[in-house]
């Protein structure tokens, strides 16, 4: 039987933790590592991509002095092998961790994974504590699957095939080349490439919002878990994450 | 016909008063501009005293005849000369001497007579819509005199931006339904030579490939002879430099556009664009859009029409009833998700049982994850 207990003893938790929290290890190593790694490159990515398309800065002098648009790009170029480093560990994670590591993944042909979409959604909108999960909840995991893996994925291959263009009889352009005719032409790629990336600053401040509200909401310490790896939880918030296999 | 067609190059430029030296010099020409080594020269020189020369048959369909235009312009008049010679050009319609039902009865006939022999360049692509009326010759559709061509030749010779990917009566909306050629004719080897027009000697260095090694060039994945689209007018420009340095010139009358630099910002299509341009610059080397402070548009690229404006780097974003640049549709999304996220934390502020948290009274279970 739940109660609810308002206002919430900030004494009586400290004076009996064990009462109120139980502490889990859910991000291993790899995800938060991955998740740090991918926060800074799409950062450096985003920032670079806008002013390698749109240029300010104007150095005066002799062209031979300067290096300031192929430095911004051989920046660009290395964050973004550095994301698809991190993109692939991440991918293999997913098989390789624990169930958290997979909590995610869209599972759209159980019933269990819609309901919980569902019901995360309405829990947002009602502004209630609702449902906590110890790993993503279905909601959380569309969001994550659709900007970071399938927008990862276009930007991966879209920057990919772009970058190969410097060397077109190369390894790269031969695995990647094939996505420029694909979409058209060498430009209409950049565009899309372009067009894109604006999605993550947006995913951004969704998601650092959404997990500050959960933080805050939930008394899960959501936050610090992609530092620490440790998750709290109350007794019965771990029955939401049963649709997890 | 069949007479003329047996002759060697060589034959019929020597018929012509080319003399030795001469020849020798464009083979020597024609050798460097395919990138062939000093010891292959030989070889084209033999192929071009031997070989009888290819009868090609040269289609103008929906076109501004700009690819032909070029290619009568080849840099040196030798060259031109040795061009105009060195394939049997036995049916081209604006440029051949009969007219009327006669010049059709040629087509007909070197079809017949060449059966799988003969090399079909094509100017211009077909119109498809409504039964292709919207581009005839000699009273019968581009579309069926096209296939009807296609059918028995040795292979095919895309002219141009049109021929190959469309061009500007392919661009949106494509009233006539254009198709380049690649599209309508599946079954034949087909070489495209993208550009509006392209280039002189890209022209007759894909002919002399042809001629010289009985077989088409390299081509890349969209069938570009990759020896003259292999790699982008950014990379070869001599304005690079000032790219790289982060040199631009933002307007067309500032100190920038006065020394030469980078004309990217002002929407050049150089970083985009597969062409020899600035390799080979035009009209006898002279010089190239670039050269005269002028952007590229892209013309041998599939759809620059529908890149444009030109003159922006970043092209408009189509988008039913709005005309914008992925900028404006980013800042657009980011101020939505602004006011989302500000909405529903204002929400949250001000509904107090937010805060309310629910425990169960039975004792904690361990994680799975522990």
């Amino acid at each position: 039987m739940a109660k609810v207990i308002q206002p919430f003893d900030p004494k009586d938790v400290v004076a009996h933790p064990e009462a109120y929290f139980r502490r889990a290890y859910v991000w291993q190593v790899p995800v938060r590592l991955t998740h740090w790694v991918n926060a800074l490159c799409v950062t450096v990515l985003f920032l670079t991509g806008l002013y390698i398309a749109s240029p300010i800065l104007a150095p005066s002098g002799e062209p031979a002095h300067h290096f300031v648009m192929g430095r911004i790009r051989q920046i660009h170029f290395a964050a973004g092998i550095i994301f698809v480093i991190s993109f692939l560990v991440r991918i293999y994670w997913f098989w390789a961790g624990n169930n958290y590591a997979r909590s995610g993944f869209p599972f759209v042909w159980r019933a269990s994974w819609w309901r919980d979409l569902f019901r995360q959604a309405t829990d947002y909108l009602k502004l209630e504590r609702g449902h906590v999960h110890l790993g993503h909840n279905a909601l959380g995991g569309s969001a994550y699957t659709f900007f970071v893996i399938f927008l990862g994925w276009v930007q991966i291959f879209t920057g990919l095939a772009l970058y190969s263009e410097t060397n077109p009889a190369g390894t790269l352009n031969k695995l990647f080349g094939w996505v420029i005719p694909l979409l058209g032409n060498s430009y209409r790629t950049h565009m899309i490439h372009h067009l894109v990336a604006w999605a993550f600053p947006i995913f951004a401040l969704l998601h650092i919002y959404i997990v500050t509200y959960d933080s805050t909401q939930y008394g899960n310490g959501l936050i610090t878990s992609i530092i620490s790896g440790y998750k709290f939880y109350r007794q019965g918030d771990i029955r939401n994450d049963e649709w997890l296999s | 016909m069949n007479n003329l067609s047996s002759l060697s190059t060589y034959d019929v430029l020597r018929q012509h008063g080319v003399d030795r030296r001469d020849f020798l010099r464009f083979c020597v020409t024609t050798a460097a501009a395919m990138g062939l080594e000093a010891s292959m020269v030989p070889t084209v020189v033999a192929a071009m005293e031997t070989k009888p020369r290819i009868p090609v048959i040269w289609l103008h369909g929906l076109e501004c005849t700009c690819c032909s235009e070029s290619f009568i312009r080849s840099s040196h008049p030798i060259a031109q000369d040795i061009i105009l010679n060195m394939i049997s050009l036995d049916y081209d319609d604006t440029l051949q001497a009969a007219a009327g039902f006669q010049v059709e009865a040629i087509r007909k006939k070197l079809i017949k007579d060449h059966p799988g022999g003969y090399l079909l360049a094509v100017e211009g692509n077909a119109p498809t819509k409504d039964g292709g009326v919207y581009c005839t010759v000699g009273g019968d559709t581009f579309l069926n005199v096209l296939k009807e061509t296609a059918e028995h030749a040795k292979a095919i010779v895309a002219w141009g931006s049109c021929a190959s990917n469309g061009c500007v009566q392919a661009a949106h909306p494509n009233p006539t339904g254009a198709m380049p050629v690649h599209k309508l004719i599946t079954d034949k080897p087909i070489i495209n030579v993208p550009g509006c027009p392209p280039i002189a000697e890209v022209m007759t260095g894909v002919l002399t490939y042809i001629l010289i090694f009985d077989a088409l060039p390299e081509l890349d994945r969209i069938g570009r002879p990759k020896m003259f689209y292999g790699q982008r007018i950014h990379d070869k420009c001599y304005r690079r430099a000032f790219f790289d340095a982060g040199q631009f010139v933002e307007s067309w009358d500032d100190d920038g556009a006065r020394k030469g630099w980078c004309l990217y910002k002002m929407g050049c299509r150089g970083p985009t664009t597969y062409n020899s341009c600035s390799t080979f610059k035009w009209n006898n080397g002279v010089s190239f859009p670039i050269g005269s402070g002028h952007g590229c548009i892209g013309c041998s690229e599939a759809g620059f029409w529908d890149n444009g404006p030109f003159y922006q780097r970043l092209s408009n974003v189509v988008v039913p009833g709005i005309d914008a640049t992925p900028n404006t549709i980013g800042e657009v999304l980011g101020a939505a998700a602004v006011i989302g996220v500000g909405s529903h934390l204002v929400s949250t502020v001000v509904r107090q049982n937010a805060r309310k948290i629910h425990v169960d009274d039975t004792p904690p279970a361990d994680s799975k994850g522990e």
